[in-house]
């Protein structure tokens, strides 16, 4: 079930990527982000993706598997965000 | 854990660039010259693949079937130039003379301190813009793809050490990490924008009569993190010098939306491409692409 901080991410996605007509509750917290056929994400959308999260969480996200790691789904995101970023 | 996968190598024998180089420095020009004219014709026997793509290539820039003697020049084109490129690697001097348009705008970005994207493409003697830079005391990360048997790209590293560095794009899963990471540190990067093998994003232009898709990712890293992008390309001058053009440079505007940003991108990489079908239409050998050439893009992305 979607918390405050699942659906500030799912906006924040949104927002960042400007996906039309896909509002919060079309994204499925365990949905896959990058490569999933429905959002069409490439790798400088997860790029773009990255940048807006560090700048709005206060992180620094590392190397290519920290992220694929994090960005896997909005869940994944969610529970890396909890543990690294004293903004959530 | 697995093993790495093995690099890709360029066509033809690995001894190819070694022999080269040892050639260009013990024969006399006027037996050296034959010689690779000679061995160009070997090559182009045993390169069936890169043949019909040069023929495929010429026949689009001619609008006619392209003669043997034209492949062939086209060969060799490519063959003169890694001569060339061999020795600037192995240290002999090489000049750039920009051309006056845009030159102004040109020096003062590569002259200022501020990080920037050089965006160039497999043309004439633009292979050797990255390094050259570092003459107007630019470091500069150069992107390009590894292959095991790259003589001139090992020489050429050496001769510049502590002016450029590589980011290889041969792991395209770390690569925009990499990239990243030298953005943030306030690199200039060096890229080259024809081949689509390892872009993210490409996009529809008009090039040599068709619709075609580009590799468009250098404005899209322009965008996030705010660099100007300029394209540069190189042509072979009179002797040891390369005639360089350069574009006006492309600056997002952080006053405008993104999509009018990628408005004013898409505008500016049509003109540079405008500028680059001149080159190509005055001298098509020089564009070393042995590839297929950009496809026409799908009517959806028109």
């Amino acid at each position: 079930m979607s918390d405050a901080l699942t659906l500030r991410l799912k906006t924040l996605i949104i927002a960042t990527l400007k996906l039309e007509g896909v509002r919060p509750e079309d994204i499925l917290d365990d949905e896959p982000l990058i490569g999933s056929p429905r959002f069409g994400l490439d790798s400088i959308d997860a790029l773009e993706l990255v940048l807006v999260i560090e700048k709005e969480f206060g992180v620094k996200i590392g190397s290519s598997e920290e992220s694929r790691k994090a960005l896997a789904s909005v869940s994944t995101l969610a529970t890396y965000l909890r543990a690294q970023s004293t903004r959530v | 854990m697995s093993a790495p996968a093995p690099l890709p190598h360029n066509p033809g024998p690995s001894w190819g660039f070694g022999f080269l180089r040892w050639a260009d420095r013990r024969w006399p020009r006027w037996l050296f010259r034959p010689l690779l004219m000679a061995g160009t014709w070997v090559g182009l026997a045993f390169m069936p693949v890169q043949r019909a793509h040069s023929r495929a290539y010429l026949a689009v820039v001619f609008g006619r079937p392209a003669r043997v003697l034209e492949v062939w020049r086209h060969f060799f084109a490519f063959a003169d130039f890694l001569v060339f490129s061999l020795q600037a690697g192995g240290g002999a001097p090489v000049r750039c003379a920009l051309e006056p348009e845009n030159a102004a705008a040109f020096e003062a970005l590569v002259r200022s301190d501020r990080p920037a994207l050089f965006g160039t493409f497999h043309f004439g003697g633009s292979d050797l813009l990255g390094y050259l830079l570092s003459d107007r005391g630019r470091h500069v990360t150069i992107i390009r793809q590894q292959v095991g048997n790259s003589d001139d790209t090992r020489l050429l590293g050496r001769r510049f050490a502590g002016h450029v560095s590589f980011l290889w794009v041969n792991d395209p899963a770390h690569l925009l990490y990499d990239l990243k990471t030298a953005i943030e540190a306030g690199e200039s990067l060096a890229l080259k924008c024809d081949r689509l093998e390892f872009s993210a994003k490409a996009e529809p232009f008009q090039f040599l009569g068709a619709e075609r898709l580009f590799p468009f990712t250098i404005y899209h890293l322009a965008l996030l993190f705010d660099r100007p992008v300029v394209f540069c390309i190189a042509v072979r001058g009179a002797g040891p010098a390369l005639r360089v053009y350069s574009s006006p440079v492309f600056q997002p505007d952080p006053a405008l939306e993104r999509a009018a940003n990628l408005h004013v991108a898409r505008r500016h990489f049509q003109a540079v491409l405008n500028q680059l079908e001149t080159l190509v239409r005055q001298d098509p050998y020089l564009w070393f692409n042995f590839l297929p050439l950009n496809p026409a893009a799908p009517a959806a992305l028109r």
